[in-house]
């Protein structure tokens, strides 16, 4: 039965929500002697009240509503009965590793709504003037992309780390199995809405939805920010499982500088996902209610009485401070987790240990806590209070230290290193080079006289991109193809997976170099249409070709992974040699990953070196079997 | 038992007085004209100060015993 | 915040289950990161408030708010006193206790919105209206979920399912409850105390 799908029930749970929601609202309005249907306050109503619907539907509040009712509620494991077991991935599941999958291909499906959008008006500016779609389209589509790739990243970034670092820490799972369930559902009603929102008008602002043009757009804009509110919850709630997790579940011998690198990134990636979130969804909420109940947070007119009464009026700049407050830091969100990953494949394939490990791990907890001292370089150009400008540009140079610090160690990692180049170490070389581009354009926006020029120019777009892609995309992907087999058990093919790194990686240099270069020649971004006399026309062709060459990868990616989930080769529990303890366990890794706790006796990234073990999978000397030793091909 | 209890009864009460005085307090250092921001930011931290400890068990975070 | 710590042990105990002092241990922590995390929204209003009004306040009834923050903190007393009688099985205090602490709950919510909320200011009266509303209201949805909470574990407690030695539900609302009223530590002076009134 389709109904037993908990995605089914929460779409239907969703789609009553939300007609029940219109429908009290109309009458509490009727009840208040207003027009039954005043468009904003009902639709938002029933916005939220169908979320409600989806999360009921979906089944993530049954055990906490059973809690309330003082009724038992044990905890449940494995496949649901009497289903097939794939119907787990559909539906509430407390198993962290099922989680992680679900995050992750939800990232994945984002990432194609995403890049349809952008494919979409790429192909609008192939030529000047307008020829497919309207301005007010293109700028929703603009908008859309950017948020739907946001989604998509943070959806990524919850995968891999609620599907690695329990096992890498050795917990038996989450903290909070069921927090961390609805952590994942509720995202999923948020993608929902702001993909509802493109078709009730859309909005004009971009992601970044500033007012005093949100407090004015569509009705769009606030299914906007209802959603990212929702994406926001669920980044809140899977960093307080993240870091009571590592904090208190960690194997006996895993201290804090024996925990494998991407531990650290992640910790670091939390920590910001669990203040800062707090505030892009503030900014979010008072702009919604100022268009809902005219409360001027934002608004620079005053009513007669607000005179009478001498207040001052609300003020835009102080949107765009609560927004960066968050988002900024949330670029480092979304690479911490990727440069973590790069951190972690290196010294696997180079069959060397990390350079500088304990640098690597510092440096991310230094990026994430400087990161919040630097927000307001989104700024200088907007009229932001002048004494604040120099203070934020020495800031913003400074998190350049930490940054190179990890460029260093992979240097150092790299050098003389026994290199092979499977799939997933092209992407991570593939990634460094990428966010090479990226962290050079940084420092010129960083410093106020330059970026007075280059705000709000392609060359920004090109620097977000490639520090996006270099910092989280391609790893990403160097992930998925480094864990497939431990996840599925079979390998991917490799051929393919050659051809996507080289369609991909190339193409991206193109289409970021070439946006830098525009954006130099003048071509502002977010804007439907160009002067051809700026001879950028050939450019624009370029950027829009390499779009759908790495559009065109991305499907090759996806063929390649579904095939070889049903048909590749069979791998071998630790196909890379890699110590790590997930990979000495069978694949795919059973329901709860390891039979016994295991016991950490020496450093993660000790490879190549002699008789050095980092984990010890039989401890108190039980008979060898299911593990074998943690030496991971440590000599190989 | 019956000793903890009260003791721990008690700790409620102090700690409710304590609250009051310096609510209290606060009402009047509003009243100086100019210049009393800081103080009141003060008052206010060694509130909730108390309450993190007292009603809140702070410490039960890193304390072994956990709590009660 | 796994809430859903049963009274009732599961029948069938695995391995792979936390004890019982594990996760509430677990629990604690997980709870005061989320206070964590609200401190940052709360901080964000406060801090708007300082960018939009600065040095100066609205005219607002300084007895009544006087009166809430005393209500508040009394409630904060009577739910301290309720986990105190559970800890010590002291059943019919501790139950007698919740329900004074919701019912100053719902008072000082009857003195922010039907008293405060009817004041000469409105919510769109420039950024006076739009930070006190903001930040009353952020404050009272928090006030309400709390009573919500203390009613559930009222509930529960009379059915008896909470014992000295296993509270965690009562200990998270007790705690829950005073984090509201620690807001309410820094709301009160930020809107009724700092600053001076602008006499036009
Ligand atoms: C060397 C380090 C970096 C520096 C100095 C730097 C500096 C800046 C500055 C000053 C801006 C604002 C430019 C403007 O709008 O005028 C900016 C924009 C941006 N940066 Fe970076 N950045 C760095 C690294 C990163 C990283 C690692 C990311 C991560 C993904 C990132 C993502 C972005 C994004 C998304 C924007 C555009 C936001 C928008 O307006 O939509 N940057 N960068
Ligand atoms: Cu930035």
């Amino acid at each position: 039965m389709i109904l037993s799908l908990g995605l089914v029930r929460g779409v239907i749970g969703m789609i009553i929500g939300a007609i029940l929601g219109m429908a009290v609202t109309m009458l509490i309005r009727i009840g208040m002697g207003l027009a039954a249907w005043g468009m904003e306050p009902v639709s938002v109503v029933g916005a939220l009240v169908g979320s409600i619907g989806f999360l009921l539907g979906v089944g993530v509040l049954t055990d906490w509503i059973k809690w309330m009712q003082g009724k038992p509620t044990p905890m449940r494991h494995g496949p649901p009965e009497g289903k097939p077991a794939w119907t787990r991935y559909f539906g509430t599941d407390y198993n962290h590793k099922v989680i992680g999958i679900q995050y992750t291909v939800t990232g994945i499906a984002l990432l194609f709504v995403a890049g349809t959008l952008a494919l979409t008006f790429r192909l609008e500016l192939v030529q000047p003037e307008l020829q497919y779609i309207d301005t007010n389209t293109f700028n929703t589509f603009v908008g859309a992309h950017g948020i739907v790739m946001i989604g998509a990243i943070l959806m990524g970034v919850g995968g891999l780390m609620n599907y690695l670092v329990p096992l890498m820490i050795g917990a038996s799972d989450m903290a909070f199995p069921r927090l961390n369930a609805f952590g994942y559902w509720v995202a999923v009603p948020g993608a929902l809405l702001i993909v509802t929102g493109i078709f009730v008008g859309g909005w004009d602002t971009g992601w970044t939805g500033y007012p005093p043009l949100s407090a004015r757009a569509p009705l769009g804009v606030q299914m906007f920010f209802l959603g990212v509110y929702l994406i926001g919850l669920s980044s809140i709630v899977g960093s307080v499982n993240l870091l009571t997790t590592v904090t208190r579940m960690r194997t006996p011998g895993m201290s804090l500088f024996r925990m494998p690198i991407f531990v650290w990134a992640a910790v670091a990636t939390s920590i910001i996902q669990l203040t800062a979130t707090q505030l892009i969804g503030l900014s979010f909420l008072m702009v919604l209610i100022q268009r809902l109940l005219g409360m001027g947070f934002f608004d620079p007119n005053l009513t007669e009485h607000a005179i009478e009464l001498n207040s001052p009026p609300g003020n835009v700049i102080l949107f765009q401070h609560l927004f960066w407050f968050y988002s900024h830091p949330a670029v480092y969100v979304f690479i911490l987790p990727g440069l973590g990953i790069i951190s972690e494949l290196l010294p696997v394939f180079c069959r060397k240990p990390l350079f500088g490990y304990k640098w690597i791990a510092l440096s991310s907890i230094t990026i994430a806590l400087v990161g919040f001292l630097v927000w307001a370089h989104h700024m200088f150009a907007a009229g932001m209070e002048d004494y604040l400008r120099v203070p934020f540009m020495f800031a913003t140079l400074l998190v350049a230290v930490p940054t190179g610090v990890k460029f260093f160690s992979w240097t150092g990692t790299l050098w003389r290193g026994k290199i092979t180049l499977e799939t997933p170490m092209l992407f991570v070389l593939g990634s460094i080079s990428v966010f090479l581009i990226g962290g050079l354009t940084g420092p010129p926006n960083g410093t106020v006289s330059t970026d007075l020029f280059l705000h709000d120019t392609y060359w920004i777009v090109g620097h977000f991109h490639a520090t996006m892609f270099g910092g989280f995309f391609f790893p990403f992907i160097a992930a998925v193809y480094y864990w497939f087999p431990k996840v599925t058990g079979r390998m991917y093919d490799e051929r393919l997976g050659k051809i996507h790194f080289w369609i991909s990686v190339p193409g991206f240099w193109v289409q970021s170099l070439t946006q830098a270069y525009i954006g130099l020649h003048g071509m502002r971004r977010r804007i439907a249409d160009y002067d051809p006399a700026l001879g950028i026309q050939t450019g624009h062709v370029l950027i829009t070709i390499a779009g759908f060459a790495i559009g065109i990868s991305m499907i090759i990616f996806v063929y390649n992974l579904v095939v070889s989930a049903r048909r590749g080769e069979v791998a071998v529990a630790n196909p890379w040699g890699s110590r790590s303890p997930e990979f000495q366990i069978p694949s795919p890794i059973p329901e709860h990953s390891y039979a016994q706790p295991f016991v950490v006796v020496g450093e993660p990234y000790d490879y190549a070196l002699p008789g050095s073990t980092y984990v010890n999978m039989n401890p108190a000397g039980l008979a060898a079997g299911g593990g074998g030793g943690g030496g991971g091909g440590g000599g190989k | 038992m019956e000793e903890k209890k009260k003791a721990a009864y008690r700790v409620g009460v102090i700690v409710l007085v304590v609250l009051f005085v310096l609510t209290i307090g606060e009402y009047f250092v509003a009243q100086i004209p100019g210049g009393v921001i800081s103080v009141l930011f003060i008052i206010a931290i060694a509130k909730s100060w108390a309450i993190m400890k007292y009603f809140m068990h702070i410490t039960s975070l890193w304390s072994e015993e956990g709590g009660h | 915040m796994s809430v859903a710590t049963p009274y009732v042990e599961p029948a069938h105990h695995e391995h792979h289950e936390l004890p019982y002092s594990e996760q509430l241990r677990n629990n604690r922590l997980g709870l005061w990161l989320f206070f964590t995390s609200e401190a940052f929204m709360f901080i964000g209003l406060l801090s708007s408030r300082f960018y939009l009004w600065g040095n100066t306040r609205p005219d607002l009834d300084q007895t009544l708010g006087l009166i809430v923050t005393s209500v508040l903190l009394v409630s904060s007393f009577f739910m301290n006193r309720a986990e105190t009688a559970i800890a010590h099985d002291d059943r019919p205090e501790f139950l007698r206790s919740l329900l004074i602490t919701a019912a100053l709950g719902i008072a000082f919510l009857v003195g922010v919105v039907g008293f405060e909320w009817q004041g000469h200011i409105g919510p769109s009266d420039g950024a006076y209206g739009a930070v006190l509303f903001g930040m009353t209201g952020m404050h009272a949805l928090h006030v309400v979920s709390g009573v919500i909470f203390i009613l559930i574990v009222w509930n529960n407690g009379r059915k008896g399912s909470f014992s000295a030695e296993r509270h965690w539900g009562v200990e998270a609302c007790a705690i829950w409850w005073h984090y509201v009223d620690l807001v309410w530590v820094f709301f009160y002076p930020a809107l009724y105390l700092m600053g001076h009134v602008v006499h036009g």
